[in-house]
């Protein structure tokens, strides 16, 4: 699969996700990618965080992606033939102070990614909402919940441990609906 | 000042980290000042450390502030960390100590 303008997110990813691994880079994707995939475009996000679990040095990370196309600048890749760009956060792969994240393949525009889980990648948002009181991350939660299967008693246990029930309920409230 | 050890990569980075674990909030002219640091130091020191996921910084209005990163999946054990290396800094707490941060109604005369 080759990259242009026209390519979507998850061609991105998929290229990505595919030159990594070829390299023997072991990489999990997160964040707002994620959340865009499970909110069935809710939220749009323009970057591809990835998780370095095995294999990535700065020099194989170069490599690797500028098969791809992707050159590095300062501490994300960028492409010209594509507005997505790509950044390698530092591990570990974690939600809070949960360490416990078993990723998903997931099947995108003809390939696989390694990636969050729809109820990872709720938590993920929901943790933005609990520490920053940011509402644009709960309403993706909030769709990401209603769009996909998740288990919202996971959900529930990990809020209460990372004190924030009330907020969890206001969570639950609004995947509810009116 | 004390020469204390750097666990975290630098004296930047440590006492930077070490005072926001006191603060709370900041913002990096504020940091310089307690650390008697340049400005562009404590920047890049704070770069860093965002880098490696301890610290968050977001924009309020025109400033960038910084904060221990909550999400940080070791915070709770970082937060005691910080809070023993500062028992050891005793020129950062005093810095610290020094500054007013509590609410000072606007029109309240100095």
């Amino acid at each position: 699969m080759t990259m242009s303008s026209s390519s979507s997110l998850a061609e991105v990813a998929v290229v990505v996700a595919s030159a990594l691994n070829d390299a023997g880079i072991d990489v999990v994707l997160t964040g707002g990618a994620c959340a865009t995939f499970y909110s069935g475009g809710t939220y749009l996000s323009n970057d591809l965080d990835f998780i370095v679990r095995r294999g990535g040095t700065r020099r194989t990370l170069d490599q690797a992606m500028l098969r791809v196309g992707f050159q590095r600048d300062g501490d994300r890749y960028v492409h010209p033939g594509t507005i997505f760009f790509v950044e390698f956060p530092r591990g570990p792969l974690a939600i809070g102070d949960d360490l416990k994240i078993t990723p998903v393949v997931l099947h995108l525009a003809g390939g696989t990614v390694a990636a969050l889980s729809a109820t990872d990648a709720c938590r993920d948002r929901l943790a933005a909402f609990f520490h920053w009181s940011d509402r644009q991350s709960l309403s993706v939660a909030v769709a990401i919940a209603r769009k996909q299967s998740v288990e919202m008693s996971t959900i529930q246990d990990w809020s209460q441990k990372e004190g924030f029930v009330a907020s969890f309920q206001e969570f639950a409230r609004a995947v509810q609906g009116p | 000042m004390v020469m204390n050890s750097s666990p975290f990569g630098g004296e930047a980075r440590t006492r930077t980290l070490v005072a926001l674990g006191l603060l709370g909030q900041s913002y990096p002219r504020e940091l310089a000042r307690l650390l008697a640091a340049p400005v562009s130091g404590v920047q890049a020191a704070l770069r860093g450390l965002e880098r490696d996921g301890l610290v968050a910084g977001r924009l309020i209005g025109r400033t960038r502030t910084y904060q221990l990163e909550p999400r940080y999946f070791a915070l709770k054990e970082l937060q005691p960390y910080l809070a023993r290396l500062s028992a050891a800094d005793p020129d950062l707490t005093a810095a610290v100590e020094g500054l007013r941060r509590r609410p000072r109604r606007s029109g309240k005369p100095l």
